[in-house]
């Protein structure tokens, strides 16, 4: 409180506006002060898809290692804070205002799934905090149907682009140019139907079927014969592990061997879980830790093993998730140099000007200020991916290649 | 007609789960006059203890067994905490909330530590398909049905002709009779859950092999089971076998036909129209209470 010596009046004035002062700056939320550089998370811990928050974590973690011993940023070391949401929307959206207001954390990054992403859009719009995808990829995270996005960036797969791939893909590999379509009856796989009509219509293909089925269903026999009747020689497949196992097992059973093309919900686990029968269905992704890597990769993943105790690449259950976080982490880290300060504003903006050599790709810049380039993995740095021998493998260096 | 045989195999193997299942809460309502709702709990643990031993390394034959003994163990707490505390009344339900939580608990804790990824039971009757009518069934899924049949001759055999059989029919048909003429109501109902956690189990250990055993794949089995052993009169056995057998088939038929998403909303439309047709069930009996 500044007090200063004057005639009565005049104190009377400055002490009133002391006053207001005070009263303004404590109703001034955290977020427009300084941010704490701690970079937090809301990730599925527990529950049945704990793996897929631990994938993120193994990147996050292992990023900001290598950044603090590097000397951290701006002179600081950085944090991380995550916090479990079990897959569901309102615990993550308790999250992000515990992360945008108590923790007062410079930026968020999401989990998994598209349901929580999509639930605290106005929150972290509200907060005016940085969020980072990394994996969940509905489309509407990013553009948003109403509203300008201001906050919300992803270095991750976008669904609206990943359709078109997949399907390109799926003609490549299809002898009789005939495509089905298995999607899970959520918001993601029911979301994707209309992205995979419109990535059809443009390549002037007619899909023979599409097929949904229910969360833990064990047999999709009835819906596959309905495939190998229309004639589908190749499957795109919207979905995850359990469904994705069961599928496998419903093919062998009725005698239909398609190829499958798959989005990126089917796990480095599937390998491990169904064995031979996941070999050479293709998955999209972003990155893997099997085969050959470059030394840059290699580094990071014994960082990674030693960490989290791991034996081998294939137990990184979701390889693009992790491989997302890492990147996700050093854009941060770039922007802030940028910056020149713990601002989340100043931040924000300067993730339009980053230019960064990740390990999923070239980032130059990072973001634009466009509603659909606040995704920075574009479709050129898709890449395929296959099931070999029970590890999930860059296509290139599998048998499956050529098929 | 390739397709039509599938849906039947298919229809077959999955009947087979949930006339098992609906079996053993016979044996339960028969001793106790209480549904067990954990049962489609203990048909998972069943498969997952199973593959869990497996994997540890101890042999098939072990792993099995131990897994129905544990089961079965299982069972009988839950009987003599979460059900016997609170079905002291004629007309108490009590037991209906604490076993659904039981069962919850029983999936958070799985999924906790076995993980949420499904794992495959070694079979060599699972291996390959083989081939039947232009149709694909494993060995090891017709296994299901011919359990569930070969289960209700068992257990006619075993009311009839043993003693603890005959015991149970007899707290069966009045559990104060009984009680004068020197049986144990609680010692019976206590064995009778422990045996229909056994034969859960056993039907989560005969299927994995097929269907990979997860956390999450029995709440809405047991559900269903406990569906099928309504509709059909949970007090007979031959009722439950063939509602159970033909619900299965017609769940495929539904999904081969007209979509996946109309099976459970049929299914159990089906099931309330047979309630409202037949309030006892379809091979049930009414019961008489003499005044």
């Amino acid at each position: 409180m500044i007090l200063i010596s004057s005639p009565t009046g005049l104190r009377a004035t400055v002490v009133a506006a002391n006053a207001l002062l005070a009263i303004a700056l404590a109703g001034t939320p955290a977020w427009a002060q300084k941010a704490e550089p701690c970079i937090a998370g809301s990730w599925e811990l527990t529950g049945p898809i704990a793996h897929m928050g631990l994938a993120v974590r193994m990147g996050v973690e292992t990023a900001v290692d290598e950044i603090n011993e590097a000397g951290g940023v701006l002179g600081r070391k950085l944090r991380v804070i995550a916090y479990d949401d079990q897959g569901e929307p309102s615990r993550a959206v308790d999250n992000a205002r515990r992360i945008g207001e108590q923790d007062n954390c410079i930026a968020m990054i999401g989990g998994f799934r598209t349901p929580n992403a999509l639930a605290i859009r106005p929150v972290v719009s509200e907060i005016g905090l940085p969020w980072m995808g990394v994996m969940s990829a509905g489309t509407r995270v990013i553009e948003w149907e109403q509203g300008t996005n201001e906050w919300m960036f992803r270095t991750s797969m976008k669904d609206r682009w990943v359709a078109p791939f997949l399907l390109k893909k799926a003609l490549e590999r299809s002898s009789n140019k005939k495509i089905g379509l298995m999607f899970e009856a959520t918001g993601w796989g029911q979301g994707a139907v209309p992205d995979i009509e419109a990535a059809a219509k443009g390549l002037e293909v007619k899909l023979v079927g599409k097929e949904t089925f229910n969360l833990k269903d064990q047999d999709l026999s009835a819906q596959l014969i309905r495939l190998r009747d229309g004639g589908a020689d190749t499957v795109v497949y919207y979905g995850v592990d359990p469904e994705g196992q069961a599928m496998l097992r419903s093919m062998e059973r009725i005698g239909y061997k398609p190829t499958i093309v798959s989005a990126w919900g089917l796990s480095a686990k599937l390998g491990e879980a169904a064995g031979t029968l996941a070999d050479g269905v293709f998955v999209a992704g972003t990155f893997a830790w099997t085969g050959q890597l470059d030394a840059r990769a290699e580094g990071i993943w014994k960082r990674m093993k030693t960490k989290f105790s791991l034996e081998n690449p294939g137990q990184v259950s979701m390889p693009s998730g992790t491989a997302n976080a890492y990147d996700a982490v050093y854009i941060i880290a770039e922007a802030l140099k940028i910056a020149g300060s713990f601002d989340r504003a100043k931040m924000r903006d300067a993730f339009y000007k980053v230019k960064y050599n990740g390990i999923t790709g070239t980032f130059d810049p990072a973001f634009e200020l466009a509603a659909e380039r606040h995704d920075s993995i574009l479709p050129s740095q898709y890449k395929l991916l296959a099931y070999y021998k029970g590890l999930l493998m860059p296509v290139e260096q599998t048998p499956y290649v050529t098929k | 007609m390739g397709e039509i045989v599938q849906y039947l195999l298919n229809g077959l193997t999955l009947g087979g789960i949930y006339a098992l299942l609906a079996l053993g809460l016979y044996i339960m309502w028969e001793a106790s006059k209480a549904a067990n709702f954990t049962h489609g709990d203990i048909y998972m643990l069943g498969a997952i203890v199973a593959v869990v031993l497996t994997e540890r390394g101890l042999p098939l034959f072990v792993s099995v067994t131990a897994s129905v003994a544990i089961a079965a163990v299982v069972g009988a707490l839950i009987e003599r905490f979460f059900v016997r505390p609170f079905n002291t009344e004629p007309h108490s339900i009590g037991w209906m909330l604490t076993t659904i939580a039981v069962g919850m608990m029983i999936e958070s804790a799985a999924t906790q530590t076995y993980g949420s990824l499904g794992r495959q039971l070694p079979s060599i009757l699972a291996e390959k398909p083989i081939r039947l009518g232009g149709a694909g069934v494993y060995a090891q899924e017709l296994l299901l049905p011919i359990a569930a049949v070969a289960t209700m001759f068992g257990l006619q055999v075993f009311y009839r002709r043993t003693r603890l059989g005959r015991a149970m029919r007899a707290v069966a048909a009045d559990r104060m009779a009984a009680g004068l003429m020197g049986i144990d109501s609680n010692l019976v109902a206590l064995i009778a859950f422990a045996l229909a956690a056994g034969i859960g189990a056993l039907t989560g250990i005969l299927i994995a092999p097929v269907l990979p055993a997860l956390p999450t794949m029995g709440a809405l089995t047991g559900l269903k089971a406990f569906g099928v052993a309504i509709v059909a009169g949970i007090s007979s056995a031959r009722g439950v076998v063939i509602v159970g057998l033909a619900y299965g088939v017609m769940e495929k038929f539904i999904e081969g036909y007209l979509s996946t998403g109309a099976r459970d909303a049929l299914g159990f439309s089906l099931v309330i129209l047979a309630l409202l047709a037949f309030p006892q069930g379809i091979f049930g009996r009414g019961e008489v209470k003499k005044v």
